[in-house]
């Protein structure tokens, strides 16, 4: 007959050496499981659960309302050489960091391997 | 001759500069209240709005200014140039505004006009002798856009105030905002109907002193 330990939750098949001398942990509880429950569980862990997508979405609000975290913080946008991509219209990333360099003039990534480069971007610098 | 030119004209600057308009700017990511808070400005002393105000973000998508703002703090009086800027975001998306009840074409026009107002947001910067970031209190304030905006303007000098709007809301706190600007002055106010206000003047003057 199994047992589990009941302070580290560890599962000993019938006549372990461990139900007489104690758990690994040190504990020297244990709880008595039938068999068949213990292969229950252990089909159950090997299932993956799959979820639509809406439930997966609500899973994640549900569990951040209870701990208390704020929303997801928007992941930040770091491109490549352009400052603005255009994903489709009306959809756009824009990398601020980029957008903030004086030296260097807006690019424009409309899709992948076309570039618009707006020289005119680059203010020419004042003389003192 | 040229050196005698520009010491006259040096000189001049000097004396006279500190008599001009100071260029106050608004910035901060969307829907803070930054067109609230100048509306407010203006309406306390000129009487006038500066701009339309909306629940759905990007509504300022270009500048939009105000000359001669006269502001009077304890018999003191600066005049002040105010600048609404659009909203800075690192991603526009027209799916955002379809959920407000927007249809297709129009929401995806307000994008690209949005898109358009931070490139020109950011340029106006060159024009500005201090600026007002206006945050939404309510909100985590450690994000990329006002990391960066608050990184940028103190690498170029630029004076900065720090205003935590909508004070009025349950979940507002500006403490958090304090924590993550820790060398910046923080003001928390309410916009819309005018809490704090007097505190804000106050930090403005102290802003203008520093420009």
């Amino acid at each position: 007959m199994p047992h589990q330990c009941t302070h580290c939750g560890e599962i000993y098949p019938d006549a372990s050496e461990e139900l007489l001398k104690g758990c690994s942990c040190g504990a020297k509880f244990f709880y008595y499981i039938k068999q068949e429950k213990v292969d229950e569980l252990h089909k159950i862990r090997e299932q993956i659960i799959e979820l639509p997508k809406e439930d997966k979405i609500q899973i994640e609000k549900d569990i951040r309302e209870i701990t208390g975290m704020d929303e997801e913080p928007d992941k930040p946008v770091i491109l490549d050489l352009e400052s603005i991509r255009t994903l489709e219209p009306g959809k756009f990333e824009i990398d601020i960091v980029n957008l903030f360099k004086k030296d260097r003039p807006l690019i424009y990534n409309l899709e992948k391997g076309k570039y618009i480069i707006d020289l005119s971007s680059i203010s020419p610098k004042k003389k003192d | 001759m040229k050196i005698l030119r520009n010491f006259t004209k040096r000189m001049f600057n000097l004396f006279f500069k500190r008599k001009k308009d100071i260029s106050l700017g608004f910035y901060g990511p969307p829907n803070a209240g930054k067109t609230s808070l100048a509306n407010r400005i203006c309406k306390d002393w000129t009487g006038e709005e500066i701009g339309k105000v909306s629940s759905v973000p990007h509504e300022t998508r270009s500048v939009q200014f105000k000359e001669e703002v006269e502001i009077k703090y304890k018999e003191k009086k600066l005049k002040f140039k105010l600048i609404d800027t659009p909203g800075i975001a690192t991603k526009i998306d027209y799916e955002d505004f379809m959920k407000l009840k927007m249809k297709k074409k129009q929401a995806q026009k307000r994008a690209k006009e949005a898109t358009q107002g931070i490139v020109e947001s950011i340029k106006w910067l060159d024009d500005v002798n201090a600026v007002v970031i206006v945050l939404d209190s309510t909100k985590n304030p450690y994000s990329q856009v006002n990391i960066t905006i608050v990184g940028n303007l103190v690498a170029r000098d630029i004076p900065v105030l720090i205003v935590g709007n909508k004070i009025d809301l349950k979940k507002s706190n500006v403490k958090k905002i304090e924590a993550s600007f820790p060398d910046c002055e923080v003001v928390g106010i309410s916009a819309k109907n005018g809490k704090n206000m007097d505190e804000f003047y106050e930090s403005v003057f102290k802003l203008a002193k520093k420009t």
